[in-house]
Formats: structure tokens, C-alpha cells, sequence
């Protein structure tokens, strides 16, 4: 238990240490965008946020195989875990794109466009997993159907990602092949808000299936007890 | 191959019989179309436009709600068990059940397309690609509807669950693509000028099918 602890401190004191660095490198270290101005500081959080939902979101699917495979419901913890995660990213991801559409586009958002309807049925899916999950009759139907879905939905991950490139429309594509759109400075503070985001998203993780072990723990007791089930 | 074949035909005679699913889609898809057309009688609007969006929010719906009873009435009828302890693959269970769904609510799709031609008299599209939309799209729609069916046939509140959980997949991704290119071949679009969105579907048609097949398994056994 205390390896464990070590480990999460560690996890925490990066992630912290990394978010102060990429707030400095995305705040004072880059040049303002020469057409859209400081609006544009908001990227590095926007894309970090985005990339860790889709980050979340791909080890819920990774989980819910390694479940189906083994049937030990570590692996559904971390999963469900992952998701809850993954949806506070996804809602950061779409209030930084919005608020950075109120500058750029003058709305908060386009229905037209494909990448935002996408990322918003993403962050559907993954609401009516939670939903899914709340609705099962039994542990063992919780894990099963729930990961089912989350194998299913994560197909919105790709799409998701990959929608303005296939739809060209008019969200910005940052990694592009043909231009290099990003300046070397703008690309290592990019890089270094994914990093700090990734260890904020992994501290989140541990204490989340932590906290939801414990949680099981209590009710296993409970039964143990005699007790009844709160 | 024999099991697929019983298992389609007993989903057929149950349906017939008891007529649950055709009853419900038919009276559904009338209240759906009426809607629309009311919805749209006090605006001008253009027919050609909104079309394709109301043909297939009206394919959706019917398909979903007659799904619902599908894996739901074994559990009630405690045929379930019967169905489970047979020395057959539960994904042969998938395959013929989406077999028979298949046939039963393109049937009723056709008789949907004439009650909507009547309602929204659009210029006659070409028919071929409009026909092949509508198949290749309710493929998608019976395949995803009948995995989520059976997830929430588990569930508490299933009648809730299954709309929530198969609306956002559905939606975005066969409904979308179909959407998209059934408004073209309303515009006067042939079947090669929505080949890309054709394959799309198929795509997605090919996800779901082996999703399905290969992860019923789980969704059966508790």
C-alpha cells in the first residue's frame, strides 16, 4: 500500500511540476499567433484536454478486452475509472474550443461542423456508459455490459479525431503533413502540456479506482456483517 | 449454418404470431411521418432539403422501438434459458435473430418509403441508389439495435436504456453518412455520386456485425 502511495505522490509531483512548466511555456515562453493574437494560448490546454479524453476513452476499451479475457474485475475498476476520467476531459476540451470559438469564429459553436457534433456524441456515449453502469442489475452484468459498450463506443475515438481530416471543415487541423502549421516553440509547449496533462490524467486514474476499491472493500464488509446494503 | 437458419425461422414465427414488432413499427412510423408533416405544414421549407433527415429519423425510431422487445421477450417468456442451454453458438442466436429482424423491418421500410412519398411528395429520386441506401443503412441499424437490445434487455429500465444507448452510436455514424447521402440522391444524385458515403456505411455495417457476433457471447451469459 505505501509502494502504491509513493508511487501516486510521484505521479502528482510531476503532473504539478509539468502543469507549472506548461503554463509558463503556453502563458509567456511562446509568441503571440500572428493572426489570431493570444486567443490562440488557449490550443495547448484545448488539444492536451482533447488528446487525454481520447487517451482515457482508448483504455476504457483496452480494459473492457482485458475483462472479457480474463473476467477479473480489476480490469473493469480501471476501465469505468478511465471513462469517468476521460468525460472531465472531454467537457474541458469542449469548453476551451468553445470559448476559443467565441474569439476566432464569433459563436461558441458551429453545428455545421463535424469534429465538434462527433465530440459531443462522444461525450454522450461515454454519459450513457456512466448510465449503463448505473442501471445493471448485478456486479458481474455491470462489468460485462459495460464493457461491451465502451468497446463499442470508443469507434467515436478515431472518428473523432480524425473527422477534419476526412470532412475538411472548419475546426483547425494542427498535425498536418503537407505544412508545418505549428512553430518549434509552439509545438514543444504543445508537447509539454500533453505530457503534464498525461500524469494529471494517470494521478486521476490510480486514486479513482483506489477510492472505487475501497468502496467495494466497505461493502464486502458490509455483507460480511450482516449488514444491508446502503 | 443450420442453427443461424432454426434460430431465423423460430424469430420469424414468433414475430408473426405474436406481431409485436410489426404492429408497433407501422403505428409508429405513421405517428412519426404525421408529425413531421405537421410540424412542417405552417412553414415553408424545402421539400428536397428536409427529406432525407425526416425518412431516416423515421427509420430510426421505428427500428429502435421495435428492436426494444427482441432479446427482452425470451426473458419474459422464460425462453431464455431453453435458448441459452441449446447446443448452439450464442453467435449463431445474433446472427439469425438479425437475420429475421433484417427482413421484417426492411419489409416495413418499403411500406414506410410509400406512406412517406405520399406525405412529402418529393420528385421521384433514382430509385436505385435510394433502395440501396435503405438497405445498407438498416443493416446497420438492425446489427448495432440488436447488440444494444440485448445489453439492455439486462438492464433496469430497459425501454429507457436502449434510446440512450443506441442514439448517440447510431446516430453519429450510420445515420449521419445516410442522411448526408440520401439528401444527395433527393438533389438528383445517382448511385456512383454517393459511392464514398456507400462504403462508409458498409464500413460501419462490417464493425457492428463482427462486434456483435463476436461479443454476444458475454452480453447472454449473466
Amino acid at each position: 500500500m505505501t509502494l502504491k502511495n509513493n508511487i501516486a505522490s510521484l505521479i502528482l509531483g510531476i503532473a504539478v511540476i509539468s502543469i507549472l512548466i506548461s503554463i509558463y511555456l503556453a502563458l509567456v515562453y511562446t509568441p503571440s499567433h500572428e493572426t489570431m493574437g493570444d486567443v490562440q494560448r488557449i490550443f495547448y490546454f484545448h488539444v492536451a484536454s482533447a488528446w487525454i479524453s481520447y487517451l482515457a476513452f482508448g483504455v476504457t476499451f483496452v480494459a473492457g478486452l482485458l475483462y472479457l479475457k480474463s473476467k477479473d474485475l480489476k480490469w473493469d475498476t480501471v476501465a469505468y475509472g478511465s471513462a469517468e476520467v476521460g468525460i472531465i476531459f472531454c467537457t474541458l476540451a469542449i469548453i476551451t474550443g468553445s470559448l476559443w470559438g467565441k474569439a476566432a469564429w464569433g459563436v461558441f459553436w458551429r453545428w455545421e461542423d463535424i469534429k465538434l457534433f462527433i465530440t459531443l456524441v462522444l461525450w454522450l456515449v461515454f454519459i450513457a456508459y456512466l448510465a449503463l453502469r448505473a442501471n445493471a442489475k448485478s456486479r458481474i452484468s455491470k462489468a460485462n455490459l459495460s464493457a461491451v459498450f465502451g468497446i463499442i463506443g470508443f469507434i467515436c475515438v478515431p472518428l473523432s479525431f480524425a473527422a477534419n481530416r476526412i470532412w475538411q471543415q472548419y475546426h483547425p487541423t494542427v498535425i498536418a503533413t503537407s505544412r508545418g502549421s505549428l512553430q518549434a516553440s509552439m509545438a514543444f509547449a504543445l508537447v509539454v502540456a500533453v505530457f503534464a496533462f498525461t500524469f494529471l490524467y494517470a494521478y486521476l486514474l490510480l486514486t479513482r479506482v483506489g477510492i472505487e476499491k475501497m468502496r467495494e472493500t466497505i461493502e464486502e464488509i458490509k455483507q460480511l456483517i450482516g449488514g444491508q446494503n446502503v | 449454418m443450420n442453427a443461424v437458419k432454426t434460430i431465423f425461422l423460430k424469430e420469424l414465427m414468433v414475430e408473426f404470431r405474436s406481431k409485436q414488432m410489426i404492429n408497433s413499427y407501422f403505428i409508429l412510423s405513421l405517428m412519426i411521418i404525421t408529425s413531421f408533416r405537421f410540424a412542417f405544414s405552417v412553414i415553408d421549407f424545402s421539400l428536397t432539403q428536409l427529406a432525407s433527415p425526416i425518412l431516416w429519423i423515421t427509420f430510426f425510431f421505428g427500428g429502435m422501438f421495435s428492436l426494444s422487445p427482441i432479446y427482452k421477450r425470451e426473458i419474459e417468456q422464460g425462453t431464455r434459458e431453453g435458448l441459452l442451454l441449446a447446443p448452439i453458438s450464442p453467435s449463431s442466436i445474433y446472427l439469425g435473430k438479425f437475420l429475421a429482424n433484417l427482413l421484417v423491418i426492411s419489409c416495413l421500410e418499403l411500406f414506410t418509403l410509400l406512406i412517406f412519398f405520399v406525405f412529402f411528395p418529393v420528385d421521384t429520386p433514382d430509385l436505385l441508389a435510394l433502395l440501396t441506401l435503405v438497405a445498407i443503412g438498416t443493416i446497420g441499424i438492425v446489427a448495432l439495435g440488436n447488440i444494444i437490445s440485448a445489453i439492455s434487455s439486462n438492464l433496469a429500465q430497459s425501454e429507457v436504456m436502449l434510446p440512450v444507448l443506441l442514439v448517440p452510436v447510431l446516430l453519429f455514424t450510420v445515420i449521419m453518412s445516410s442522411v448526408s447521402a440520401t439528401s444527395n440522391v433527393f438533389a438528383g444524385a445517382h448511385l456512383l455520386d454517393v459511392m464514398q458515403e456507400i462504403k462508409f456505411i458498409l464500413a460501419f455495417d462490417v464493425v457492428f456485425l463482427a462486434v456483435g457476433y463476436l461479443l454476444i457471447d458475454y452480453i447472454l451469459e449473466d
